[in-house]
């Protein structure tokens, strides 16, 4: 019998039961159920070791999982391990609770939604943290947030919404493709088949309640929630019209983990092991090669992640900042920061705490004066990268989606993530920060933004932001009639555009070109550059035939763009090269044409260019940079977005600046706060002592032109423009940089002022020990007045 | 905050000290009981109506004019100058030190920060100079002491405004020496952070010093001045 027809009779046999028991014991139920249902709290027995899991798996039903069986369900974290672990005190974690939590915390590192064609950069976050946004007033579902997000979410939180939240949102798919319950597993899970990549798969595809048993190893996980239709069920089981495409999720566990009892053994680790917290946390320099990136000073030393950022069962995870203590009523957590561990202090500066936890050795700060820890934080002298002109660019786990493995690639170099930049905190220490400059479309009312989705701007922008699309959709075109060795490509100035294996085009830089070399369409044929058809005279007697054979092939393959103005057509001098009911046609070209040439669209008597003209200036200006947008691409969709928003008007975001639409109709920026950076405390990764600021003496930072106070960072985002904002260290800090100039000046003659300061001091000193032996000498009588 | 409450406790006993030798030579009242606490009140009737009488008479102008009138300014150059860079530092040093460690919770920072280190170089090297080359004019003469009990008695201990301003001179240059050696080690790569927290205090306590010195010895020349009638400084 299939899984559901199973469960079916189970449910049907279980409500008769209920009936009867109730019928029986109906006057005493009152108390007996609250005793059955209260949650089991694991007690620790003082023992240091772990018990080993091996416990039977139950399904989101609670209903106990028989590997062996046909279409069994994945195991659910919520009836597996909430019998022991009470699964709603965990649920308001650190990691799960966002959404609940009345605390927002020290900022963190927001959720970066990313999306080039738009060029939108968007910090999220369901924590109220300043320059973050909250999805719901954005429109965004838990379902939207979870299928943009949930690849690096550890399920629960947003990816496991209430009932009411499901109800509301009957658009949302939570029907099919479950939810995401919290996975123990992606912290605790000591197997090495513990698999980050495999759950981004699954929550991609929308199996969302399998995502925890694929990822975890614990099954093999086929099918694709996606591709099924809304009124799909688990309990329906396997798709029985599609076996190929719409394939319902179904789970093949691995019966060699499971006893005789179906119970499962799992490799667990109650500290979990710091690939699992990096799976999420990663921070690489984004041009540092594997080899060459060290690992933080303490994961060196041998410490896990987990023996600083600790947590009891409520998994209220210790952060190890200072000030937590005190925002979060747990005194313990003074001891996890910097100062709590090495100094002893508390935030305060008062030694309330036990130091040396760990074997954490007590600093000598041999020669550092006082005011560089009333007013910086640890991290900045030893944390991140060292200072540099124009910052250090990162990549993160979960802004560009680091860790994720296969075919495709999934890591993005978009957003840019510079840090250390130092600015004051909430203590007003300054502290080393991570940095975004957030980039979106938004409505103007007054003084606030409200941003709009990716997909409203695609709506209003229609074809605006599609130039490279086009273009790659003629290039695929002309790819299947290619040669082996050659391939297609549209060259205009210095750049030549080749379509790449994800469906878009590359932009080569072909050294030693003019840079106003008109636009045309080639063939790459190892190191030349020819054109897609070369000139000849179509009249001449000895003409060569499999010229005009190849000019039937592109046309042919020209026809098979699927958006296309015209009939294809290619114009050479006189003669006009179409493909008409199979054959090809060579007719003289109409006197209207005069003056065309080359491939194009013919329509209404005009041969129209391949792609609009708009289209190549496009990605000819963006080639080779990293901006995907234009300044005239922003125009036109300010104008388009516009006439669908009434009265309001719409602004773009990028660089530091807000971009609007003058009446003139010329593009426009202004400073706005919406516009500035969006910013985080960073802590990791610790250096060695030796690499600290301040190891090689005071001119490491107070100096006249010294990276720490005087690198500049020049805002980015996806906007090519030269209208961006470019800031100084000093800046962030709120410090005079004039000031910190002549400071570090004076930095140059110190050490002749020590000198001087030392001679004045032994002169001093001899006179007035002399004066006092001499009162001494006198009042002893051992000399005489003279 | 200790040491804001034991900066104006000290420098409000030392002025109050001063008010009281001045009020006990020089008015006849003073000497019309024997009773301390007549004498007291007595005292305080003089001290408000004397600071009445002088809030009312300073102005810019009387202070300029009585700056001009010091013997400063008819030193010859080399003196001069070295004066006005130790008198100047001196009381910028004091000024900002003390304005900041009392007013500004954060303490001394940014320009006046400069300011105080750059002064305080300027004041070290005077400094050293005059203890060099007029040290010796402060030199006191302390009799042989003889042992006996009456060493302990105050009054024979021959405590006279002249010694007071002696030790006051040479307290100044100790305390000098130690604001010296107080800003110079910080500077080194020696000092912990235990070590650099008491040589920030001891500092500021050495300032403290080194202001109630030139406080009483500055109270004690310009009295002596006003009663022989040569211009304060003038025995330097």
């Amino acid at each position: 019998m299939s899984r559901a027809g199973r469960t079916s009779l189970r449910a049907l046999g279980g409500a008769l039961l209920a009936v009867l028991v109730f019928a029986a014991t109906a006057p005493g139920q009152t108390a007996a159920p609250a005793a059955a249902q209260s949650p089991k709290h694991l007690v620790w027995d003082g023992n240091r070791t772990m018990p080993v899991h091996l416990i039977p798996l139950r399904d989101e039903n609670d209903e106990l999982i028989v590997p062996t069986e046909t279409d069994p369900w994945p195991y659910s974290a919520r009836f597996t391990c909430g019998p022991c672990h009470d699964y709603a005190t965990i649920a308001g974690g650190w990691h799960f609770g966002a959404m609940t939590t009345a605390n927002s915390g020290r900022p963190g590192e927001p959720w970066i939604w990313s999306d080039t064609k738009t060029g939108t950069v968007l910090p999220l976050s369901y924590r109220t943290w300043p320059g973050s946004y909250a999805p719901e007033a954005l429109g965004l579902t838990t379902w939207d947030f979870t299928l943009l997000f949930g690849r690096h979410m550890p399920g629960g939180g947003p990816s496991e919404p209430s009932d009411e939240e499901v109800l509301a949102h009957p658009e949302a798919r939570w029907s099919v493709s479950g939810k995401a319950e919290i996975n123990c597993l992606a912290c605790h899970n000591r197997s090495a088949r513990q698999d980050p990549s495999e759950w981004a798969k699954q929550v991609l595809r929308e199996n969302l309640r399998w995502a925890a048993t694929a990822a975890g190893g614990v099954g093999e996980v086929g099918g694709m929630a996606s591709r099924l239709k809304e009124t799909w069920d688990i309990t329906d089981g396997p798709n029985l019209d599609d076996h190929l495409w719409a394939v319902a999720p179904s789970v093949k566990y691995r019966t060699v983990d499971f006893d005789s009892k179906q119970r499962y053994f799992f490799d667990l680790d109650y500290r979990p092991a710091d690939d699992r917290c990096l799976a999420c946390h990663s921070v690489s320099p984004k041009d540092e090669a594997q080899w060459n990136a060290d690992a933080d000073v303490h994961a060196a030393a041998g410490l896990k992640c987990a023996d600083c950022h600790r947590n009891d069962l409520g998994h209220a995870m210790v952060r190890g900042h200072e000030g937590e203590a005190a925002e979060t009523g747990n005194r313990a957590a003074a001891s996890f920061t910097c100062r709590g561990c090495h100094l002893g202090e508390n935030a305060a500066g008062e030694k309330t705490v036990v130091p040396g936890r760990l074997g954490a050795p007590f600093p000598k700060h041999t020669g550092i004066p006082l005011v560089h820890f009333k007013r910086l934080s640890c991290t900045v002298c030893h944390s991140g990268p060292k200072p540099k002109d124009g910052f250090t660019r990162v990549r993160t786990s979960r802004a560009n989606r680091l860790g994720i493995y296969g075919v495709a690639t999934w890591s993005t170099d978009a957003p840019a993530v510079f840090e250390p930049v130092y600015k004051k905190d909430e203590r007003h220490r300054i502290t080393p920060h991570r940095l975004v400059w957030p980039a979106f479309w938004a409505k103007r009312a007054g003084k606030t933004l409200t941003p709009l989705l990716p997909e409203v701007v695609e709506a209003a922008a229609g074809d605006i932001l599609e130039p490279e699309e086009r273009i790659s959709l003629t290039l695929v075109a002309l790819s299947q009639v290619m040669a082996e060795d050659e391939v297609p490509v549209l060259v205009s100035g210095k750049s030549v555009f080749a379509p790449n294996v994800d469906g878009g085009i590359d932009a080569l830089e072909e050294a030693g070109a003019p840079a106003d070399r008109p636009a045309y369409w080639g063939i790459r044929k190892g190191a030349d550059l020819l054109p897609l058809v070369g000139d000849f005279d179509p009249a001449a007697e000895d003409k060569d035939p499999a010229v005009e054979t190849r000019i039937q092939e592109f046309l042919q393959a020209l026809g098979t763009v699927a958006v296309r103005p015209g009939e294809p057509a290619i114009l050479v001098r006189k003669t006009l090269y179409r493909f008409v009911g199979g054959y090809l046609d060579i007719s003289e070209a109409p006197a209207e044409l005069a003056g065309a040439a080359g491939p194009g669209w013919l329509m209404d008597g005009k041969l129209l260019p391949l792609v609009p003209e708009f289209d190549v200036r496009t990605v000819a200006a963006k080639a080779g940079t990293e901006q995907t947008l234009t300044e005239e691409q922003v125009g036109l969709v300010l104008e388009a977005l516009a006439q669908t928003s009434g009265d309001a008007e719409v602004v773009y975001i990028s660089g530091g600046r807000m971009f609007r639409r003058a009446k003139d109709g010329s593009l426009v920026s202004d400073d706005h706060d919406a516009a500035g950076p969006v910013t985080w405390p960073l802590a990791h990764n610790v250096r060695p002592a030796q690499q600290s600021l301040g190891w090689k003496g005071c001119t490491d930072c107070h100096s006249g032109g010294s990276d720490f106070f005087f690198s500049r960072l020049k805002a980015t985002g996806p906007l090519l423009t030269k209208k961006v904002d470019k800031l100084s260290a000093a800046s962030f800090m709120g410090l005079g940089g004039l000031f910190q100039r002549v400071f570090g000046l004076s930095f140059i003659v110190r050490p002749v002022f020590k000198v001087v300061l030392a001679i004045c001091a032994l002169v001093a000193g001899a006179l007035v020990f002399l004066a006092g032996l001499v009162a001494l000498g006198r009042v002893a009588g051992f000399l005489d007045q003279r | 905050m200790v040491f804001t409450i034991f900066t104006i406790l000290a420098l409000g006993g030392a002025f109050l000290g001063l008010a009281l030798h001045r009020f006990w030579t020089t008015r006849e009242e003073a000497r019309s009981t024997i009773l301390y606490a007549e004498i007291m009140k007595k005292y305080f009737a003089w001290l408000a109506l004397r600071t009445i009488q002088m809030s009312r008479k300073a102005s810019p102008k009387a202070w300029w004019k009585y700056l001009k009138t010091l013997p400063l300014w008819r030193e010859p150059a080399l003196e001069k100058w070295l004066f006005i860079g130790f008198y100047g530092s001196f009381l910028y040093l004091a000024a900002s030190g003390f304005f900041f460690a009392v007013f500004i919770p954060r303490g001394l920072f940014g320009y006046p920060l400069v300011g105080h280190v750059m002064a305080g170089g300027l004041f070290a090297v005077c400094l050293v100079i005059i203890v060099l080359f007029r040290g010796r004019d402060f030199i006191s003469v302390p009799k042989p002491a003889h042992l006996s009990l009456s060493l302990l008695d105050p009054r024979k201990m021959g405590i006279t405004p002249a010694r007071v301003r002696i030790w006051a001179f040479w307290l100044f240059v100790l305390a000098g020496f130690l604001l010296t050696l107080s800003a110079l080690l910080p500077m080194l790569p020696l000092l912990r952070t235990g070590g650099q927290r008491f040589m920030f205090e001891f500092h500021r306590y050495s300032a403290l010093a080194s202001a109630l010195a030139a406080m009483v010895f500055a109270g004690l020349e310009l009295f002596a001045s006003l009663r022989t009638g040569t211009p304060p400084g003038e025995g330097m």
